[in-house]
């Protein structure tokens, strides 16, 4: 019983992280209609920028400032390089994007060199909120998750309740009335873009110092935000943390199963012929956690192809 | 006519040219590696190591008296690239071809070397394997043009077991974890092969996608319910590093017994989470004593760092290589690669760490390990942390060998 609680905590508070680094791109999708290939290479940023920063001015200022940082170069990306290709098409767009991924990820490797950073939680931090069934709960995990549930409120709350939120919608469904209207449409989508990617880098200065910082970060945690983005629906806020959650809770109960497909027939009576087969038979399902997310996003785009709190395209 | 004239004009020196090329053909070695992408860092270790290797090759006068000529490929880190490049590195002439940094490049590699070879008799080409370390390799893709400087999964389980088992720090349960493909398959085989002999139970066995999970908090959930006293692990990289984090995190008194802990970057990212694990090596500078103080200044000085984690035994293979460069005779002026691999089973080379061999059967090198564990009150400090690795127990070649695979069945050439 406790493995099971224990387990769903760990699937929500690594759900909340992929929420984290999957608001930014689904607010900049939902926006401006802008696939940023790029958006994972903006959390790692946010994570070598805090690392950097850490030492001179102090963890909590730097993972207030590192995402400043992270959105001004997001600031900086739209208004000289997005803009100029923006009526070219999606196309023109994510080729740009893709392309920055891997500048940015190679001059990391040039700044930082090849191997992980000594980027870690700070001692203050680094002890254990509570005891469940012998092992220790670190505070810094609930830490992770509280912020981004901070996160998701105030995004929330920004765009639904507030005056800058009517501006930046109105911007998006009819930019000529909102440019007419004496609102300044471009500089609206070049806020959004640095709020995004911002939010990339909060995302990866809390969560660079609990996992490792290295140069291959982006990548490792790139195609799973796309996941956790299209399952929740592209650009819909509410979907990418409810898909966030139902992903990192699936992930993290599955590593506790170790039974494959033959153990489902030897329930009835044909477990002998099934593991006689191998393959996919015997393959356990802890052995491919990793793996589930894509089958889930496979398994939405052939039932429900809008994600499951997306508009209907 | 003139036309004719005109031919004959460029082609006959360009036809003496290459005549003259063919006659003195320098010795090419060709270091195929991931030398940009996300293994880049091994790759160019990997490099690093060779090109050290061929200098001192060419400081002790090269092979019949012209230097040998060092040359670099990027299989951009999978085996396509490693096919592509390899054809470019034939073209050039490349006769021996260096890589390490993946068993399924490696896999590729010996596979269109084997192919190449038996088309192209007269023309063989030679792999030289510093590090990947897949049992396949030498068992049942066994190729009497490919060589193993690096271990196996077989040979570091077999002391690592054995140095934790005398040093007390094994515990009867133990948990194997690997990443889910040929290493970590080899690797988990290799700790339930190792159970008798270690004492121990293995409680659970567990496989994983590679390089692909951030959160390792699961795991650590399953390691604690399974009552584990010692992980077993052939993770490298982040997937070890993220999962010594978590079981620090979740307060698990576990101890780990891995195989890369050495990879530069690990100790620094991880901290005091490391203090107690062991690691096996094929080189430990602490073990190596004396000599081992001299390669590693003489290395420092010619590559500008000391030698870690795959460097030594890179080196340490390139210098088999010069031994048996140096015992290989000419013909017409170039170089035999049969005759050369020939001279190459029979190399014997003095390192720090003791002598390595190559076993003729398999062409496995036997060479030296190390058994070491992460303290503060280590020799060499790693990453510029207070911590190193103090080496618990040392493994002569003939100690660390295992068996050679039923499965390896070499053809060797009339």
């Amino acid at each position: 019983m406790d493995q099971i609680i224990v387990s769903l905590l760990n699937g929500i508070i690594y759900g909340l992280l992929l929420f984290m680094v999957s608001a930014g791109l689904t607010l900049i999708f939902g926006m401006m209609g802008v696939l940023n290939f790029a958006h994972a290479s903006f959390y790692m940023l946010g994570a070598y920028f805090a690392y950097t920063l850490q030492g001179t001015i102090g963890f909590w200022a730097a993972i207030v400032l590192a995402p400043v940082l992270v959105g001004g170069i997001g600031v900086v990306v739209e208004r000289f390089f997005l803009r100029k290709v923006h009526h070219h098409g999606h196309a023109h767009e994510l080729l740009l994007t893709f392309g920055l991924s891997f500048i940015i990820a190679e001059s990391i490797k040039l700044f930082f060199g090849n191997y992980p950073v000594d980027y870690r939680v700070p001692n203050a931090l680094d002890f254990s909120a509570f005891t469940i069934g012998g092992m220790q709960y670190p505070m810094y995990r609930l830490l992770m998750g509280g912020v981004a549930i901070a996160m998701f409120i105030v995004i929330y709350l920004l765009l639904t309740r507030t005056r800058v939120g009517i501006v930046v919608r109105s911007a998006i469904y009819k930019p000529h009335m909102a440019e007419a209207l004496g609102h300044n449409v471009p500089m609206v989508f070049m806020g959004v873009f640095g709020v995004g990617a911002a939010l990339a880098g909060l995302a990866g200065a809390v969560a660079g110092a609990f996992y490792t910082t290295n140069p291959n970060m982006a990548l490792e945690l790139g195609v799973m935000v796309f996941v956790v983005v299209v399952v929740g629906g592209l650009g819909s806020l509410g979907g990418a943390m409810l898909s966030s959650i139902i992903i990192g809770i699936i992930t993290s109960l599955a590593v506790g199963v170790d039974a494959s497909v033959a153990d489902l027939f030897a329930y009835f009576g044909a477990g002998e012929w099934a593991r006689s087969i191998g393959g996919l038979m015997t393959l356990k399902l802890s052995s491919m956690s990793a793996t589930i997310p894509f089958a889930l996003m496979l398994l939405i785009l052939l039932v429900r192809p809008s994600g499951l709190m997306g508009e209907k395209a | 006519m003139q036309k004719s004239t005109y031919k004959n004009i460029v082609i006959a020196p360009a036809l003496a040219l290459f005549a003259g090329i063919a006659v003195a053909a320098p010795v090419k070695i060709g270091v195929l590696e991931s030398l940009s992408g996300p293994q880049a860092s091994t790759g160019l270790l990997y490099r690093t190591a060779t090109k050290y290797g061929v200098d001192k090759i060419n400081a002790a006068g090269g092979w019949n008296g012209e230097p040998v000529q060092f040359v670099e490929y990027d299989n951009q880190g999978g085996p396509a690239g490693a096919s592509d490049k390899l054809k470019a590195a034939i073209a050039d002439g490349v006769q021996i071809i260096v890589q390490g940094a993946s068993s399924a490049v490696a896999g590729q590699i010996t596979e269109d070397i084997r192919k190449h070879n038996l088309r192209n008799p007269g023309k063989e080409i030679i792999f030289i394997n510093v590090g990947a370390e897949a049992m396949e390799l030498i068992g049942e893709k066994c190729n009497f043009h490919h060589f193993r400087f690096g271990s196996n999964a077989q040979v570091r389980t077999k002391a690592l077991v054995n140095a934790m088992k005398q040093a007390n720090a094994i515990g009867s349960k133990v948990y194997s974890i690997n990443q889910n493909y040929s290493w970590g398959q080899d690797m988990e085989q290799a700790i339930s092969d190792n159970a008798s002999s270690g004492g121990y139970k293995v409680v659970v066995k567990t496989l994983h996608d590679v390089n692909k999970i951030q959160d390792f908090a699961p795991y650590v959930t399953k390691i604690n319910a399974a009552n584990a006293d010692t992980v077993l692990t052939g993770n490298w990289s982040n997937d070890l590093l993220l999962m010594m984090k978590a079981t620090k995190a979740a307060g698990l008194k576990v101890r780990f017994g891995t195989t890369y802990l050495d990879q530069p970057g690990n100790l620094g990212n991880a901290g005091d989470v490391a203090v107690g694990h062991y690691v096996v090596q094929t080189f430990n500078p602490e073990a190596a004593g004396a000599d081992g103080e001299r390669f590693i200044a003489d290395y420092k000085a010619r590559t500008g760092h000391e030698p870690v984690f795959i460097e030594p035994q890179t080196a340490f293979g390139m210098a088999m290589v010069a031994d048996a460069l140096r015992r290989t005779k000419p013909e017409a002026g170039a170089l035999n690669v049969n005759a050369f691999a020939k001279a190459l089973e029979s190399a014997k080379v003095k390192t720090p760490m003791g002598e390595i061999t190559v076993r003729a059967s398999d062409h496995q090198a036997l060479q030296p390990m190390a058994v070491s564990v992460v303290t503060k009150d280590a020799k060499y400090k790693v990453d510029n942390t207070d911590m190193g690795f103090k080496p618990v127990k040392r493994f002569t070649a003939e100690e660390a060998a295992t068996p050679v695979q039923s499965s390896c069945n070499m053809k060797r050439p009339a």
